[in-house]
């Protein structure tokens, strides 16, 4: 009993240590790594499409829904941005004002879109989700008084932040780095909190959790409206950090990627997303020569990993953890019973 | 409107919607089989017609010696198909494992059919021509119609016909329904569940591949070819879950109504056929017909 309760006590410690530790390394790594403007922009895209691989963690991870609905908000998000930022409406507004106004508009849009979508479950649910990035393309593809059409919408500025201009992508790392994990602490704390619990349980069977008082749609619906906000807040991100919004951003080719990123770092954790997202994004900018077979590795890539791997690398972890945690229980039962004899 | 006009649009809307409607049969059949949606669908259509390209325009084999081959072909990779993306996830530990497999599965056919065959369209000339190459169209009054339209109509309801009867009428057909009501009850009675499953993939391939044929000469062979599926899926929502008829005829609203709506709004043509999609959502979640096996989905 009193070594559970120091464990605990020690938990409660590290885990804030561990992670600024973790984080600054990272930080340290990433620095001494990126010597030229081109890795640094790979890592930096790597953390926006962290944010939308956590909406994917808590749609179908923490949920059980499969939605692919993540690119249609973030398109939502970047047009946002582009439409406030650049006097389109007759008024502008800074960037980083805009990104507080992104989160409203996703979230009335999201919730609206969720209590329509969700009415179907399952996979019907899923293309469902298709659909609407389908013509949420065809929208941002064609209706040019909002979301200019071919072209695009560009000339976003730069953003300001704590006076200083960041004009380029070393100035925007630290920023993006600490958001991301930001965001990502909420998405943890989420999964422990009784929304999380409820969304765990429509995940794992919908009867008990009906049962036992859950008001599966509209948590499903929450869920759904969360991850649509994260997704957006990508978009923004996106746009921010490229200065530029346009509808071939946003197609419905792009949103397997990020559900790879999910799914191969765990979709059942937040650090898998975030691990998931920085491998997915970096590795083609390693192996450049395959680069023609990129597209065929990464589905045959999402095949082996569902056959052999479902629950990502931070399943195997987990797993590996377990293991070695049963092998040195079983030692101290084998003492115990030795000590009785 | 002219009469004219409304005619050739309802009939090329029919024959898209026709070409839904094998699709989102297949959709049914694989739901019902194995209880999963195949995101592969298109893709498989697509394959279809890439492999019927090169049966007819690389080899050049007449149409009598291509179609037996090409439907050998079919039921090869539909067998294969299942081996790779079904089976060894049909023991997964959560079930979107398997839709995110087909999805891969998806990616996967394209990139190797661009790997393959390269990354420009390629021509297909229509089943029925003039002495020019062009493709033939009849004229009835002051309606033209084209003949490759027809000619999807009329395959497609003899396939829609044989699949309803393979089902309702054959002893094996009746199998293969036992084995997807209850594969573990059907297996305790001797029937082979592997090998209906066998079946069913490669009948759905089968379709699809002669789906992939007949819209070939109309959108060329290309890789982009797999997003008809996305009609289909919406079909198949509208016309209700599990059930084939429904599915047919969700598919050919569909189809109708999107041939209607490129008269009115051109760039829009897939916002018109979600609106409906939507609409159905909201007034009758559970689609025009009730499925034998609703809960499968």
């Amino acid at each position: 009993m009193a070594e559970k309760k120091l464990e605990l006590k020690n938990k409660r410690f590290t885990g804030p240590f561990t992670l600024i530790i973790s984080v600054v390394v990272f930080y340290l790594v990433v620095k001494i790594m990126c010597r030229s403007l081109y890795s640094q922009m790979v890592v930096n895209m790597a953390l926006v499409f962290c944010l939308v691989a956590y909406s994917v963690s808590v749609m179908l991870g923490m949920c059980g829904e499969l939605s692919f609905a993540g690119v249609a908000f973030m398109g939502i998000g970047a047009f946002t941005i582009a439409n406030l930022t650049t006097g389109r409406f007759g008024f502008k507004i800074s960037p980083l004002g805009a990104f507080l106004v992104v989160i409203p508009v996703a979230t009335f849009i999201a919730f609206i879109i969720g209590l329509i979508l969700l009415r179907l479950k399952g996979t019907f649910f899923s293309f469902s989700t298709i659909a609407l990035v389908q013509v949420a393309y065809t929208f941002f593809n064609n209706y040019r008084p909002l979301f200019g059409g071919v072209d695009g919408i560009s000339g976003i500025p730069s953003v300001r932040i704590l006076g200083k201009q960041l004009t380029n992508h070393y100035l925007w790392f630290p920023y993006l780095l600490v958001f991301v994990v930001f965001v990502g602490l909420v998405v943890e704390h989420i999964r422990n909190t009784q929304l999380g619990r409820s969304m765990a349980s429509c995940r794992d069977n919908e009867t008990a959790a009906r049962v036992l008082g859950v008001n599966v749609y509209m948590t499903k619906v929450i869920a759904f409206t969360i991850s649509g906000v994260l997704s957006a807040m990508g978009g923004a991100l996106y746009s921010m950090l490229i200065r530029y919004a346009s509808a071939d951003m946003f197609t419905y080719d792009t949103s397997a990627k990020y559900l790879i990123m999910a799914m191969f770092g765990g979709v059942q954790s937040t650090i898998g997303a975030f691990i998931g997202a920085l491998i997915v994004q970096i590795l083609p900018q390693v192996l450049k020569v395959f680069q023609r077979y990129f597209q065929l590795i990464w589905g045959v890539s999402i095949i082996l990993l569902m056959v052999f791997m479902p629950e990502g690398l931070t399943g195997i972890f987990r797993m590996a953890l377990k293991r070695r945690k049963s092998r040195k229980k079983g030692r101290i039962s084998v003492i115990q019973e030795k000590g009785e004899e | 409107m002219t009469l004219s006009l409304f005619v050739s649009l309802f009939v090329d809307g029919l024959s898209m919607g026709m070409i839904y409607a094998l699709l989102g049969m297949g959709l049914i059949l694989l739901v019902r089989a194995v209880g999963i949606l195949n995101f592969a669908q298109g893709d498989l259509l697509m394959i279809g017609a890439y492999i019927c390209g090169c049966l007819f325009l690389d080899l050049k084999l007449p149409l009598w010696i291509m179609f037996p081959i090409a439907i050998v072909w079919f039921a090869l990779i539909g067998i294969i198909f299942m081996f790779t993306v079904y089976w060894p996830l049909r023991k997964a530990s959560y079930s979107q494992a398997t839709i995110i497999a087909t999805m891969g599965a998806s990616i996967v056919l394209q990139e190797a059919v661009k790997l393959i065959w390269g990354s420009s369209p390629r021509a297909m000339p229509a089943i029925v021509q003039n002495a020019n190459g062009s493709p033939k169209i009849l004229n009835v009054g002051q309606v033209t119609l084209p003949i490759q339209y027809l000619i999807i109509l009329g395959v497609g309801m003899v396939i829609i016909y044989l699949v309803l009867k393979l089902f309702e009428k054959l002893y094996v057909g009746k199998l293969m329904q036992a084995a997807c009501q209850d594969a573990y009850a059907a297996n305790l009675l001797g029937i082979p569940s592997i090998l209906t499953i066998c079946a069913t993939y490669a009948i759905v391939m089968i379709v699809c591949g002669t789906c992939g044929y007949l819209v070939a000469p109309q959108f060329m062979i290309r890789s982009t070819l797999g997003t008809l599926q996305l009609r289909a899926f919406a079909g198949v929502v509208i016309g209700g879950f599990g059930s084939i008829t429904g599915a047919v005829i969700g598919c050919l609203i569909v189809g109708v109504v999107e041939s209607f709506s490129t008269l009115f709004l051109s760039g829009y043509k897939d916002v018109t056929v979600f609106l409906l999609l939507i609409i159905f959502l909201v007034l009758k979640p559970t689609g025009l017909f009730k499925g034998k096996i609703g809960d499968k989905a």
